[in-house]
């Protein structure tokens, strides 16, 4: 990661940014994450590996849903009902996971679009807490349907999808190809129309509104995607980590994918793909230092927050324009 | 310009980070290392340092005599721990981390339910070999019969039937059992089995309920049970912060009938919290600080970590991770299959606190891999604990 | 279940035990609509101030054995002046920034509860009890700690609105509030007015954590639920609005002791969180703020 900034930043401070470096900068990161695997096939790397992107489409969903100017905090209440749903499927009814997977994506977005018309009319503050409350009932249920979803307890034993997937190695493609594609989704919707109209909301919505853009359905369906995309994470992390829990989906992890969007950056799609890089490892880096590793954590984040308010993509953003500044100096 | 200045700061903190953990890395020869598992943040963070406490003593204790002679090699024993943030994912990776960047093959930890499954769910395949505690039987109860890991702790199927029978003879006019639980793993899995025995023995529980994690006032809780009109109130398996608050309320709201957790130890806790409203609260007791052979232990404790109060757990910990590596010695090798074959056929060694080991579980779980531990009912006299009466699990 | 609350002797206990609660809830959550109203921060680390307000009375009234209502005070005080560091250090990064100011205040709230944990170790203690005796009044059963925390509350809440309604100092806090350009074009000093503010929430929040650890129990992460019930009684209050606070703490506690004693835990946690929901749907800035 800090690779990957320091060359962007070294690519794009001589020339104007124009797309080429940055294109050539995203094949080259597409290309490293596809093939060091095969290089590199160390087990504890790629279990962080994979959880990393799979934290990458959570924290990619909810970009969506934050680029509106939303806040929400029952990120992981959504995820949660995917993950129920596939294990439970797979589990009791016996389903492949090639039909759980896309059902569990479903049932977030069900429940999404149940309550999406309501909650979106709400705005910013507002909406942060009735999120954050809405969570907290969904992992109530979780703990006390116990007939369903085994209670505090939780269910244990959860297979991988196929034989094939027992191998990390396969398992790290599997979440890599999920990642991809919805990413890749997410940059489409940022990109096309729907995506000015998002940014349009987040500036001013009454604005919007009168223009005769049709606001609630529009936030409404943006809402609906990324539900379905981080049911689509709780699912394949459920069977990646063998066991849930309604702990695995309380609000401390509704927290850190907003932690992720704002440690990244909140305006650039970039943001929440560094976030979830930067947090999933950010614990492993600070593991020896058993006693004092939450301290340092939780200066990072005040220090993060407090010197780049734009999150991390705006590091390289200053570094650019430093280096382009000094630069312009040395010749005067 | 200042702004240059402070992002590149962040990156080289970053960066630093990033080579002292690499430089972490690297090991040594001649050391066995020894993973830990364990809860060092969130709710669970006393029971993490509990088991990285119990597991510092006891190995300090073998690196004192020259360290562990293990066929021809001499290692002088580290752990490694790391946390878990008291759940589930957090056992994976903790687990996954130590066996395969550490190449760890023993573990010690964690406790608590979620962490416990999850830790299981990476040793068993990799053969590691786990000494861990958590309340919930599947722990140990499953299909491929546990092979590796070891449950080093009393849990209610093993201490339950003996205490529930000397609380029906200390108590034969009263009837009526409350429970008030957490609805957390712990909680939800602990409070039927309780149900179950204490109406085996002929008690009634005539009132039971969760409350949600976190929960400080239970005032309007114990109004309830008491409103149902009880004769007992059983604390349960509840985290010692919870226990003492639940203690403290009930004596406030004037509850003069029996007070008593058989579900867990939390006593000290009690008595610093609740104060003289823990007069004549009687307590499941993991362990005995007062008798002699704890004073070495209590001692080396004091010595390295402070004055504090010293969690129930401590003990079992330093006991297990004692076990553990006298198996090593004894099985002269490294390999989990044979010190998992020595470990099973180690009854009567005695690690010091708690006398001859025993082995139990196959009635209940299939394999005998349940360490079983003399226990104690204690009481709480005037701020100080008093034991009333040692006793044994069944062997079963 | 009708027998119970028919019964007279019930159901006076559940209202002691809900003013008890809501006067707790109060105090807190107080502390946390000022900082929010007047700097526009969601002070995720208020739990934290709680708990360090907790160890203060601790040392001095455990330790230093100080006459318990000067310690009581001395220990807010104390943490409230202390805190001044943390505001010229943290707190100034993230004045008017909602989002950031709850993503660095989380890491500050982690951060200061893992540094108790390494001063003062896990474990739960209580602060030794300044009053024990328990009132019976009529069949009611009322603890005297809780009426002292009742009556500390009450004083102290009347006072804070006097500050604010009627003094030059509180003026000039409402008028930062309601607009900061404009009240600094008045000439007041935005940055005196926010380092006072900051001394008074976090006096409010330290002192409520005192009388918390005193009657629950003192640990690092005892900071962790006076904060949620402060988020939900604001939610409900209305952000910003000291009233709203009141009235928020005040229904938060007794529908808690209501609801919990006639119909149990799990019940009383889906309904109270349905309703604040329901409430925030129909009346979104709550119900006492006034509407953006």
């Amino acid at each position: 990661m800090i690779d990957d900034t320091a060359a962007g930043a070294a690519v794009r401070s001589g020339a104007a940014a124009l797309s080429a470096p940055r294109w050539a900068l995203a094949g080259l990161t597409a290309l490293v994450m596809g093939v060091w695997p095969l290089v590199y096939p160390h087990s504890f790397a790629l279990h962080i590996g994979t959880l990393v992107l799979l934290y990458c489409i959570g924290a990619a969903s909810l970009h969506l849903v934050a680029r509106m100017g939303h806040i929400s905090l029952a990120h992981a209440a959504f995820m949660g009902i995917g993950g129920y749903t596939s294990v439970l499927l797979v589990m009791r009814l016996g389903w492949p996971f090639a039909l759980s997977l896309p059902a569990a994506a479903g049932a977030a977005a069900l429940l999404g679009l149940a309550i999406g018309p309501v909650l979106l009319r709400l705005s910013g503050k507002y909406f942060v807490l009735v999120t954050f409350l809405f969570g907290e009932i969904v992992r109530m249920v979780f703990s006390e349907w116990r007939d369903l979803t085994g209670g505090s307890n939780g269910i244990f034993n959860i297979p991988r999808p196929y034989p094939l997937f027992e191998s990390p190695v396969a398992y790290y493609y599997l979440a890599l190809g999920a990642m991809a594609l919805c990413v890749g989704l997410c940059l489409r919707l940022v990109r096309s129309e729907i995506g000015r109209t998002m940014d349009a909301l987040r500036e001013g919505e009454q604005l919007t509104e009168c223009s005769g853009v049709p606001v609630l359905r529009i936030k409404v369906t943006v809402f609906v995607i990324a539900c379905a995309m981080v049911g689509i994470q709780g699912a394949l992390q459920s069977h990646f980590v063998h066991f849930i829990s309604p702990e695995s989906f309380n609000i401390f992890e509704s927290l850190n994918f907003v932690v992720m969007n704002v440690i990244g950056g909140l305006t650039n799609l970039l943001g929440p793909l560094l976030g979830a890089l930067f947090l999933v490892l950010l614990p492993e880096l600070l593991r020896d230092y058993v006693n004092l590793q939450r301290v340092i954590y939780g200066i990072i984040l005040v220090v993060v927050m407090a010197f780049l308010p734009g999150g991390l993509v705006e590091l390289g953003r200053r570094l650019r324009a430093g280096g382009a500044r000094l630069l312009g100096r040395g010749e005067g | 310009m200042r702004q240059v200045l402070r992002s590149a700061l962040v990156a080289a903190a970053v960066v630093i980070a990033g080579a002292v953990w690499l430089a972490g890395m690297a090991g040594a020869a001649e050391i066995l290392q020894i993973g830990g598992i364990g809860s060092l943040s969130g709710g669970g963070t006393a029971w993490g340092l509990a088991i990285q406490r119990g597991a510092e003593i006891a190995i300090d204790e073998v690196n004192a005599k020259g360290g562990l002679k293990v066929g021809n090699e001499t290692y002088t024993v580290k752990l490694i721990m790391y946390d878990d943030a008291y759940s589930g994912q957090g056992g994976t990776t903790a687990a996954t981390r130590l066996i395969t960047e550490d190449k760890v093959r023993f573990i010690v930890g964690p406790i608590g339910s979620a962490p416990v499954l999850g830790t299981v769910a990476v040793t068993t395949p990799a053969k590691v070999l786990l000494m861990s505690d958590g309340y919930a039987p599947t722990i140990l109860k499953n299909d491929a019969k546990s092979p590796y890991n070891f449950r080093v702790t009393n849990t209610t199927n093993e201490f339950m039937p003996a205490a529930v029978k000397w609380m029906r003879q200390h108590f034969p006019d009263k009837n009526r059992v409350g429970i008030l639980s957490t609805n957390d793993a712990t909680g939800q899995s602990v409070l039927p089995l309780m149900k179950k025995f204490y109406e085996e023995a002929g008690f009634k529980v005539t009132f039971q309920e969760f409350f949600e994690r976190g929960t400080q006032e239970f005032t309007p809780l114990l109004t309830r049970m008491l409103a149902s009109g009880i004769d007992i109130y059983e604390v349960d398996g509840n985290s010692p912060g919870d226990a003492a608050l639940l203690v403290k309320q009930i004596r406030q709201l004037g509850f003069t009938g029996a007070v008593i957790q058989i579900g867990g130890p939390s006593i000290e806790e009690i008595i610093a919290v609740a104060g003289p409203l823990a007069d004549g609260f009687l307590s499941y007791d993991m362990f005995d600080f007062g008798a002699s052979a704890a004073r070495q232990f209590i001692q080396a404790y004091h010595k390295k970590y402070g004055e504090g109060i010293i969690n129930g757990q401590t003990p079992a910990f330093y006991n297990g991770t004692k076990i553990l590596l006298e198996a090593i010695r004894r099985a002269g090798s490294l390999d989990t299959a044979k010190v998992r074959d020595t470990l099973e056929h180690m009854e009567g060694y005695d690690a010091g606190l708690y006398g001859p080991l025993v082995w139990g579980g196959m009635k209940n779980y299939g394999v005998n891999h349940q360490l079983l531990l003399p226990f104690f009912i204690t009481e709480v006299r005037d701020g100080k604990t008093q034991p009333l009466i040692q006793l044994r699990p069944n062997k079963e | 279940m009708l027998n119970m609350m028919l019964n007279p002797i019930i159901l006076g206990q559940v209202v002691v035990n809900g003013l008890s609660l809501s006067s707790i809830y109060v105090l807190v959550a107080m502390g946390f609509t000022l900082l929010f109203g007047i700097m526009r921060v969601v002070n995720f680390a208020h739990g934290e101030f709680a708990m360090l307000g907790g160890f203060a009375l601790l040392f001095l009234y455990g330790q230093l054995k100080l006459p318990f209502f000067v310690a009581v005070l001395l220990a807010a005080a104390i943490v409230a002046v202390g805190g001044l560091v943390l505001e010229r250090l943290v707190f100034r990064w993230f004045y008017q920034k909602m989002f950031q100011s709850m993503i660095g205040l989380l890491g500050l709230s982690i951060a200061l509860t893992y540094s108790a944990v390494l001063i003062w170790d896990v474990h739960a203690r209580s602060i030794p009890p300044a009053f024990t005796a328990i009132l019976r009044v009529g069949g009611l059963i009322l603890p005297l700690d809780r009426l002292v925390v009742f009556g500390v509350s009450i004083v102290v809440l009347v006072l804070f609105y006097l500050l604010i309604r009627h003094t030059r100092m509180g003026l000039a806090m409402r008028a930062t509030a309601q607009d900061l350009e404009i009240a600094e074009v008045q000439g007041i000093n935005s940055t005196r007015i926010y380092q006072l503010a900051f001394v008074v929430a976090i006096f409010m929040t330290a002192l409520a954590g005192g009388l918390y650890g005193q009657v629950y129990s003192l640990s690092p992460f005892m900071g962790e639920v006076p904060l949620l019930k402060a988020f939900i009684v604001v939610i409900l209050g209305g952000m910003g609005s000291i009233p709203g606070a009141a009235i928020g703490g005040l229904i938060l506690g007794m529908s808690e002791s209501f609801l919990a004693t006639f119909f149990g835990s799990a019940v009383s946690n889906f309904a109270s969180f349905g309703v604040v929901i329901l409430l925030l749907i129909v009346r979104p800035w709550g119900l006492m703020g006034t509407p953006e």
